[in-house]
């Protein structure tokens, strides 16, 4: 029985043969001797080894680590939330964008007891505090909005 | 050494100077103090802010923000039993008990005043070695300089809490990291699948901040409950003797001077943090005291060893970016991140290339502990408050300022995707239990390790330079050698049956 370790193993030696099979496209240079595919290629074989040791040692191992419970609710809505507010930020802007990101998970992370006054606040000052600090004071163009215009 | 130092006091007392350092000492103190966020997570938050400065304004703030947080947790573990960051959890074992038995002031100001003694013993480390080791390593070739990263690297992966292997996978896969995209010797593209996002490759702190920011909230999140309410606290009365509390510390010169030089030991080590050094002091401090019994009481050798160190941890770390161009830890990675931005190459020409940067940066880190004592004097109560400030509110606001942080440095979208890829990435490193320290490293080393070793063989074919070279072969011995203890380490480890099945430490 394989273990997370194994798991772990197994991407990473196959990514490291992927790679090294990708660095046969690689130009080879007339006038000096090393090549860019000399460093990746070392560093591949160095990563598939240490990644096939990684598979081996686990296959091995005869007590396997306990994995602690966790919970992913949570994990897996930030991470979708925080992938749509990265997807809008070029269609809406960052102003509309970030207040409805800061509102949104706020909400996703407070429910079921959502304080809908305290998150629409703490959206609209951090859309506005980080807009003025940067836009204005630090001269950072922040994105604008295909959609919006602003 | 001495003019230009006094010329930098001066230059730092300079209001806009002294402005960012102040806010920087604040921001980190206030981070420090709220659990869950890492002193790497607020100089991360403080860097965009600092793009629009100039260099020494700059690092100044994040020199502020690291004396701040290696301070700001040890309010929060002193009164809430809490520690701030991972830095002051050694703290909480003296300062805490001290505290419950009605003497909170003494127990913060015990650890306040040890800080900054300690941080201005390191200061004098770092001021005294930062130049002769600099000067050393200029004898370096690229077959040392190839060396060396090699043998941090190792040394990085050796030291880590999980297994040695998945050290050095992770440095390796950090390495990997940085041969995506055009090759730095003749800017041939690689590894680009032909599209326009990997041809300039990965920019190193987007990918930190993706991974270091992610790893921290995401682990948070797991064991958060929807809808939890923070602690209710009441502030306590800090009022003490400063008189008293400093005699109590400098009466016990042995114990600060060995905390001291452990804090600063740990901190030259490259990627180790306060983190390591507090619980390392503590422990030594316990092991040399007549009465070990007493330490986890309230006993105040335990709060002195505890902050002496991880404030002094700041000057070993700074030491090794300045004079070798190798971060300390994660703090001083985004440091040296910024530093890059400003066009400014840490290393040994640092010192002489940019005399007034470098002898800023040790004048703002002289300056760092007034303002810290100042801002401790001020607003401990107030610093108190803040872990009541809800996750659900702070986790938004943070991924926001990571957004931005990542956007602002090239005002292009790609960074955010970047940190959105390297977030995920990070999360899923963290749960299959590999350090992210040697990641890092390897993303920060990547580039160098292959100037030098190309450089290196495109100078003299023959590769035996390496290990023939006196300086260069004794840093691949080192590297071996460092291995070999860390194996030997870890299998008494667990011949002892202290194999960890907990989540590694995400703090660097």
């Amino acid at each position: 029985m394989i273990s997370r370790d194994g798991v772990a193993g197994l991407v990473c030696l196959a990514g490291s043969l992927g790679l090294l099979v990708l660095t046969r496209g690689m130009p080879t240079p007339a006038l000096v001797p090393i090549g860019p595919a000399f460093y990746p290629r070392i560093l591949f074989v160095v990563t598939a080894v240490l990644s096939l040791a990684l598979v081996v040692t686990d296959l091995a191992r005869r007590r396997r680590p306990a994995v602690p419970p966790a919970r992913y609710r949570l994990v897996v809505l930030t991470f979708a939330i925080f992938t749509a507010y990265v997807a809008a930020l070029p269609w809406l802007g960052y102003r509309v964008a970030t207040l409805l990101f800061v509102a949104g998970l706020q909400v996703a992370l407070e429910a079921p007891r959502v304080r809908w006054r305290r998150s629409a606040l703490v959206a609209l000052a951090t859309t506005l505090v980080t807009y003025y600090a940067f836009e204005v004071y630090l001269t950072v163009l922040l994105p604008r909005g295909r959609l919006t215009g602003f | 050494m001495f003019e230009y130092l006094l010329a930098s006091l001066v230059e730092v007392l300079r209001p806009a100077y002294l402005l960012p350092l102040s806010i920087g000492t604040l921001a980190g103190m206030i981070g420090g103090a709220l659990p869950g966020v890492t002193i790497t997570m607020t100089i991360i938050l403080v860097l965009p802010f600092t793009f629009g400065f100039d260099p020494l304004q700059g690092l100044a703030a994040m020199t502020g923000v690291y004396v701040g947080g290696s301070a700001g947790g040890l309010v929060t573990a002193s009164l809430l039993g809490i520690p701030g960051t991972p830095s002051a959890i050694a703290t909480t074992f003296d300062g805490f008990p001290m505290a419950r038995k009605g003497q909170p002031g003494r127990a913060v100001w015990l650890g306040t005043w040890a800080s900054a003694i300690g941080g201005l013993l390191g200061a004098v480390f770092l001021i005294g070695a930062t130049g002769p080791l600099a000067a050393f390593a200029l004898r370096f070739g690229p077959w040392e300089y190839f060396s060396l990263f090699v043998f941090a690297l190792s040394m990085v992966a050796g030291l880590t809490e999980a297994s040695l292997l998945k050290g050095l996978l992770s440095g390796a896969l950090g390495l990997v990291v940085t041969v995506i995209g055009s090759d730095p010797i003749m800017a041939v593209p690689r590894l680009t699948l032909g599209t326009e996002f990997l041809r300039s490759g990965f920019q190193f702190l987007p990918v930190l901040i993706g991974i270091f920011a992610f790893a921290q909230i995401m682990t948070d999140l797991e064991k958060m409950a929807g809808g939890a309410a923070p602690p209710r606290v009441e502030a306590p009365n800090l009022a003490v003797s400063h008189l008293a509390v400093i005699r109590e510390i400098l009466g016990r010169p042995f114990l600060l001077l060995w905390s001291t030089l452990i804090g600063v030991w740990i901190g030259v080590l490259p990627a180790i943090g306060g983190s390591a050094a507090n619980v390392m002091a503590y422990d030594q401090a316990k092991k040399f005291s007549k009465h070990p019994e007493r330490f986890g009481t309230g006993t105040p050798e335990g709060i002195i060893a505890s902050e002496s160190s991880n404030n002094a941890n700041v000057g070993g770390s700074l030491v090794t970016i300045m004079a070798f161009g190798i971060p300390g830890d994660a703090v001083t990675a985004v440091m040296l991140g910024a530093m890059i931005i400003h066009g400014i190459q840490p290393g040994p020409l640092f010192i002489s290339q940019e005399p007034r940067v470098a002898y800023g940066i040790f004048a703002a880190y002289l300056l760092a502990h007034p303002v810290m004592l100042v801002l401790q004097w001020l607003g401990a109560r107030f610093y108190l408050k803040i872990v009541q400030v809800p996750k659900s509110v702070l986790i938004p606001v943070v991924l926001v300022l990571c957004t931005v942080g990542a956007y602002a440095l090239n005002n292009i979208m790609e960074n955010v995707y970047v940190l959105l890829i390297f977030g995920v990435v990070g999360y899923l490193l963290v749960k299959f239990r590999f350090p992210l320290a040697p990641l890092i490293l390897g993303v920060i080393l990547g580039d160098q390790i292959e100037v030098n070793l190309v450089r290196a063989l495109m100078t003299d074919a023959n590769p035996w330079l390496f290990l023939t070279r006196p300086l260069s072969g004794g840093m691949l011995a080192l590297s071996v050698g460092s291995v070999v203890l860390a194996l030997w380490q870890h299998r008494r480890q667990h011949r002892r049956g202290a194999a960890q099945a907990g989540e590694p430490d995400t703090d660097f």
